[in-house]
């Protein structure tokens, strides 16, 4: 199987193939040959060239967090084509949406549409586990769109507001 | 007074808490050999503490009004358990004076302070004026509560920017805002007493000149009903994050053995005057020329208390509920020393990379590190469900060792080892702050947060060839294991996984 994936936010093209019960993974086309051993549930020692390597992997839709010794890694997989690279996708310019990182009360809507903002600037005050999380902005843009209003209760991913 | 032995022993204790406390408090009572006794909400139900207790109260919905601040709920929940004696925990009622007088007049023995020294200690500028008349030094501010915005600002310029605008019924870091100029008070004001009014129903305020980097060391004390007090030394707690700890040590790098004998002394002096009783702890500033200067006290048990627990050897909780029983103190301050280093990294279910926003959720998968020195209060397990209703603390891992390079190894190695899998955690960043040249030496204060890691975006090589190959190979099995089942129609059996070493031909990479 081929892979357009991302790991830590960068992009990369993996290939997985098996024989023998073994596997040669190409990372960017460096071969890892591969030995699996599941363990534990969600876990698995990679046996890599001689290094072992504890591994967990748990899949949310597209999204694949793996912990490792060194921390846990977010790890984006698309299956892809055999061929050329997709074009990296287009998420650092379209307009970014900001949304709830959890469900909340809205305490305050700082940010108004036409606004322009820079990154890390406070959009909005969340309350939400006994706290007031400000929610900032992810990059340098104009709002183009507010989309919540202060008091009201909103879901974990719920659309707060558009910047451009 | 002279009886040296129990004046009782508990039978049963009903813990008024949740979380890793309220697990923390059910094995002391195990080890005395009390039948500890949980309350619990709606959403936790299935939470660990319950899990453990022998008995078990349901106290009502999820949000905590509701249920763990519902002081009628929880002492329904003691006459129903017929528990002698009630243990809060930290937090929601810990400091609410109203409850303890309540058990009181219950005839409930409230494990803590008596309901008099809470209310005058947890009024911030009272116990402000109390460390004055007592002879310990304070941070120079308002020494009353103040609720009107003409007097805030003309008090604020009184000081002198920038300062510290802190809710007077306040603790935990809610209600807390730095100025650092005057067209910032007004904002902030609103922000602060719109915290401290939701936390603590009272949205007075008062200002504290704020210092410039300064560390917040702290002093853990113990008095009992006869007289008998004594300090446990320090605890350093620079280590915040919007006003709130999440790494503690002890001893304290800044603190001279001079400094630790006037601050043991400081804080002795003030519970004497209190007439405090049972376990507090007296929160200190200390400047860059080693003053200390008092902030103010907690009157129960602190969440860092594991540190002063493994350098000290005293089990706090147990001590706690002695002295509760009418015991005397077993030792006298000559008696206690501090052995070796410890740290403590508050594992918080937040994300460390987008501004520590909470990262509630299942825990999927959780493994916990062990071996010499390690020590993890945990409130979970895997399985379990880290609920939006409360604070997003899941775990306490503490590390001991012979000195502070011992300790600190200890814990990087610990952190290595621990996984959770479904939430962010803080403990990639305890990683990097472990790392840190500031705190590895051990110079640091309390902006080190919002400092050391500002200008220096994360550039450590990492093995990311080996986290991409997990996630590939993981969503190849997956698929794999899914033809497979189709095929066989059983399931997805498990031969292909045991025949891996006979058909790559006795070779493994």
């Amino acid at each position: 199987m081929i892979f357009d994936a991302t790991v830590d936010g960068r992009p990369a093209r993996v290939e997985v193939r098996s024989a023998s019960g073994l596997y040669t993974v190409l990372v960017d086309g460096r071969p890892l040959r591969v030995a699996v051993f599941p363990t534990a549930r969600h876990f698995t020692t990679l046996l890599i060239d001689g290094r072992c390597h504890d591994a967990g992997v748990l899949r949310q839709g597209a999204n694949h967090a793996v912990a490792l010794r060194d921390g846990t890694f977010e790890v984006t997989l698309e299956a892809a084509a055999r061929g050329a690279m997709a074009p990296h996708r287009k998420a650092a310019t379209g307009p970014a949406k900001v949304r709830a990182p959890m469900p909340g009360k809205i305490l305050r809507v700082v940010a108004a549409a036409g606004q322009e903002v820079r990154a890390g600037e406070c959009l909005v005050v969340m309350e939400a586990m006994k706290m007031e999380n400000e929610i900032r902005s992810p990059r340098d843009g104009r709002i183009k769109d507010v989309f919540v209003k202060e008091g009201q209760a909103v879901e974990s991913g719920a659309l707060l507001i558009l910047v451009e | 007074m002279t009886r040296t032995g129990p004046a009782r022993h508990f039978k049963k204790i009903l813990i008024a808490n949740r979380g890793e406390i309220a697990v923390r408090i059910v094995r002391a009572c195990r080890e005395m050999d009390i039948t500890p006794v949980a309350v619990f909400s709606e959403a936790d139900a299935a939470a660990l503490h319950v899990r453990l207790a022998d008995e078990a109260y349901a106290i009502g919905n999820a949000p905590s009004r509701d249920s763990y601040l519902n002081v009628e709920r929880v002492l329904a929940a003691v006459r129903a358990s017929g528990a002698e004696a009630v243990h809060p925990g930290y937090g929601f009622l810990a400091e609410n004076a109203a409850f303890a007088k309540a058990c009181a007049d219950a005839g409930l023995v409230f494990i803590g302070p008596r309901s008099e020294t809470i209310a005058l200690m947890g009024e911030k500028t009272s116990a402000r004026r109390l460390a004055v008349e007592a002879g310990v030094p304070v941070v120079p501010g308002t020494m009353a509560a103040l609720s009107d915005g003409a007097t805030l600002r003309r008090e604020a310029e009184r000081i002198g920017f920038p300062v510290m605008l802190k809710a007077a019924a306040g603790g935990g870091g809610k209600g807390m805002r730095l100025v650092a100029t005057p067209g910032e008070l007004d904002p902030a004001a609103e922000r602060a007493r719109g915290e401290a009014r939701s936390a603590f129903g009272d949205d007075r305020v008062y200002l504290e000149k704020a210092m410039i980097r300064p560390r917040h060391v702290e002093i853990q004390v113990m008095a009992d009903a006869y007289g008998g007090a004594v300090h446990l030394f320090e605890r350093e707690c620079s280590i915040q994050r919007r006003h709130q700890k999440v790494i503690e040590e002890s001893p304290s790098p800044a603190v001279t053995p001079e400094l630790r004998e006037r601050m043991g002394a400081l804080a002795l002096a003030l519970v004497k005057r209190a007439g405090y009783l049972n376990a507090g702890t007296l929160e200190f500033l200390v400047d860059a020329d080693r003053n200390p200067y008092f902030l103010e006290m907690n009157t129960r048990l602190q969440v860092e208390h594991p540190v002063t627990e493994m350098v000290t050897g005293v089990d706090l909780v147990k001590l706690q509920i002695r002295v509760a029983q009418g015991e005397r103190l077993p030792f006298a301050q000559g008696d206690v020393r501090q052995s070796g280093h410890a740290i403590e990294c508050r594992v918080y279910a937040e994300d460390p990379d987008n501004s520590f926003l909470p990262s509630p959720g299942i825990i999927h998968a959780l493994r916990v590190p062990g071996g010499p020195g390690i020590r993890d209060d945990s409130g979970v397990y895997e399985g379990a469900t880290v609920s939006i209703h409360y604070d997003p603390l899941v775990s306490k891992l503490v590390a001991h060792g012979a000195d502070r390079d011992e300790a600190l190894r200890r814990m990087r190695r610990a952190v290595a080892e621990y996984n959770v899998l479904g939430i962010k955690t803080t403990l990639p960043f305890f990683g990097r702050v472990l790392r840190h040249p500031a705190f590895v030496s051990g110079d640091y204060d309390t902006s080190f947060i919002e400092t050391a890691f500002r200008d220096a975006p994360d550039t450590t090589e990492r093995p990311w060839d080996v986290a991409l190959a997990a996630a590939a190979l993981h969503a190849h099995r997956e698929r794999q294991k899914a033809v497979h089942a189709a095929e066989s129609g059983s399931g997805g059996g498990s031969s292909w996984r045991a025949s891996t070493w006979r058909s790559s031909g006795g070779r493994w990479p």
